[in-house]
């Protein structure tokens, strides 16, 4: 078992103040009680509200602002939404009522589903509008607690977050640009801890959820944030550290837990060498690609061809094609391709490269796509969330003169709306997306430099760069394309 | 078995047989929720005037992005024009929650008929909601649903 010790100048748990507030006992239920609040309202104004997507506190804060922040949150810290998540609170009243239930069965122990619950996710998203329906979207939230509540009755730890969640798996691949990552101050004392409190837990505080080890983790998939590990470690040894920009992508030198000697040998990656977690990365940026190509004039053009060729008038049936096509079939086909043909390119330049099967290949390169696949997220996120910040303003006094509160006015201030002018929002969605594709081809870089010689690792590389210039140039192409914002066949 | 795993607990969770009943309590608590029931203080969006027919016209027709014309024609229940109604707001908002909405104000009344300059800022699906301050100080409140396309 080998320990993680990263490099580190800057921890945010030593902050005087907000690291305290953080690692304090019910630091986290005081956030999750501030979401609460806010599902509750959310629920409460979707069900009795206007049901007027622009006029109601349920749409205009779930699909403009939480999506907003959330990104800015990922960027500049970390996975927080997770880290205050509400839904896990009747999870926790669950586990308390229920007892220990089963282990999650062992087929179901990789992110299959949770790639199977993200495209669903957006699929039900444009299938049935959710951003046009406050209805819609205060029972999503409440499905929400009820799906967390259920698999926490059932299960004896934390399926829901690990291996279901289509908002914990979005936030645990863009997490991995994050600058923030929970480590270990200090390997050696790991090393020589009993107890494991960080992922046992202790009788007075939880452990890990999602059953990380602290000193293992080298990447922020799977990590909720949730500080638990940091509450529960005797010693004071988790960090909530800084990290370089892009380090889960860089092959890390790791020394070998058992002997300790200052040997060292390169990992492959922070990422675990499986299908499941390649694919998802894949599908996370084609899904990025698909969900905004959801909202411009050929997806019309498109789903009226297939009506009238298929016979259908079923926008369910049309999108879920459209969608199984773009976020299922094409990641797929192109990642394996680009998979296939990195091997045969690097094996034919050097036959003593360090190739590896066709999955090790998959699972070493197709993650690198991440900070590319968050830059198309955070440019779409972003084009709501500029151009529409403002409107929460009139939509909140519209709430409040609703319940005769006239504190923000007598009149709602329908004029608000933007924070940045349709330029400065394009200009931001081209910078996202330069940035986002200079980052992956970085990483790329620095995967392929693993490779036995450098003549190798241009060529083992040069599929994979394709596909990642492929998709910056198609995200380009689709956010310079007029917005639409309608049903899908008209 | 992996070091860090959880130890298992082996105390006797009298809980843990109910717990089938505390899941039907649960979807029970979820069936109970207000499901559809709107407010019944909405005054910012409440109709005093159902009565009055409200028609919307907009030139061009079909509606394409861009600069338009909208006409809002008002008649009684006898069909006569209402000629003299104040404060004709009209705002059109996308079916898209945070797409700031356009704004304006309508002019005239000639024969019920009210005009208003306006501009479609992006294709899709619009709501334009029609407010208007009838001679006998009811206000009137509509809705109007239409389809905006790309020239």
């Amino acid at each position: 078992m080998a320990l993680h010790q990263p490099q580190t100048s800057f921890d945010l748990l030593r902050v005087p103040g907000l690291g305290r507030l953080l690692r304090w006992r019910w630091g986290r239920l005081v956030m999750q009680l501030v979401m609460l609040a806010l599902a509750l309202l959310v629920i409460y104004d979707g069900l009795t509200g206007p049901q007027l997507a622009s006029q109601n506190i349920a749409a205009v804060s779930v699909w403009v602002h939480y999506r907003g922040l959330v990104m800015l949150a990922l960027l500049l810290a970390g996975n927080l939404f997770c880290m205050g998540c509400p839904f896990t609170l009747p999870r926790t009243l669950a586990r308390r009522i229920s007892g220990r239930g089963r282990r999650w069965p062992q087929a179901l122990r990789n992110k299959w589903l949770a790639v199977g619950a993200l495209v669903g996710f957006l699929w039900l998203y444009e299938a049935f509008d959710l951003w046009a329906s406050p209805w819609l979207t205060a029972w999503l939230v409440i499905g929400y607690f009820a799906a967390s509540f259920v698999l926490e009755a059932l299960f004896a730890e934390s399926p829901f977050c690990k291996y279901v969640c289509p908002l914990g798996t979005f936030n645990f691949v863009a997490s991995t640009i994050s600058p923030l990552q929970i480590a270990a101050r200090r390997a050696d004392v790991c090393r020589t801890c009993v107890g494991k409190e960080c992922v046992n837990g202790s009788p007075q505080t939880l452990g890990c959820g999602t059953e990380l080890f602290v000193p293992q983790i080298k990447s922020n998939l799977d990590c909720t944030f949730c500080l638990d590990c940091a509450r529960a470690c005797p010693h004071d040894n988790v960090a909530l550290a800084a990290r370089k920009p892009l380090s889960e992508f860089i092959p890390l030198p790791v020394r070998p837990f058992a002997s300790g000697a200052a040997a060292t040998r390169l990992a492959a990656s922070a990422w675990p060498q499986r299908w499941d977690v390649a694919f998802l990365a894949l599908v996370f940026a084609f899904a990025g690609l698909a969900n905004a190509f959801g909202m411009t004039p050929p997806v019309y053009t498109l789903a009226a061809t297939l009506s009238r060729a298929l016979g259908t008038r079923s926008e369910a049936l049309i999108l879920a094609l459209i969608f199984g096509l773009l976020m299922v079939l094409l990641p797929a086909a192109l990642g394996l391709g680009a998979a296939w043909l990195s091997r045969r390119l690097g094996a034919a330049q050097d036959r003593r490269a360090n190739r590896g099967s066709l999955r090790v290949v998959f699972a070493r390169y197709a993650p690198t796509v991440a900070p590319l696949a968050f830059a198309i997220w955070f440019a779409h996120y972003w084009f709501h969330f500029a151009s529409g910040a403002l409107t929460i303003v009139p939509v909140t006094q519209n709430f409040l003169i609703d319940h005769g509160v006239t504190l923000l006015g007598s009149q709602p201030n329908w004029s608000l709306g933007p924070i940045m002018s349709e330029d400065a929002v394009f200009l931001l969605v081209l910078a996202a997306l330069a940035t986002g594709f200079l980052s992956s081809l970085y990483a790329l870089s620095r995967t392929a430099a693993a490779e036995g010689t450098l003549k190798a690792a241009r060529r083992a590389m040069l599929p994979w760069l394709a596909l990642w210039m492929i998709l910056a140039l198609a995200a380009i192409l689709i956010f310079s394309l007029p917005m639409e914002m309608r049903g899908m066949i008209g | 078995m992996p070091v860090f795993m959880r130890p298992i607990s082996t105390k006797p969770d009298l809980l843990h047989a109910s717990r089938p009943v505390f899941l039907v309590l649960f979807a029970l608590l979820l069936a109970l929720l207000p499901t559809g029931c709107q407010r019944a203080s909405q005054q910012t969006t409440a109709d005093q005037a159902p009565e009055i027919t409200a028609v919307l016209t907009v030139a061009p027709d079909p509606a394409l992005v861009g600069p338009a014309t909208l006409l809002v024609q008002l008649t009684d229940a006898n069909g006569a024009p209402v000629e003299s109604a104040t404060g004709i707001s009209l705002k059109g908002d996308m079916s898209h929650a945070g797409m700031q909405p356009v704004l304006a104000e309508a002019s005239g009344g000639a024969g019920g008929v009210y005009q208003a300059q306006w501009a479609w800022t992006m294709a899709g699906d619009w709501f334009v909601t029609v407010t208007a301050t009838l001679p006998d100080g009811r206000t009137l409140l509509r809705r109007f649903d239409l389809a905006v396309s790309r020239p």
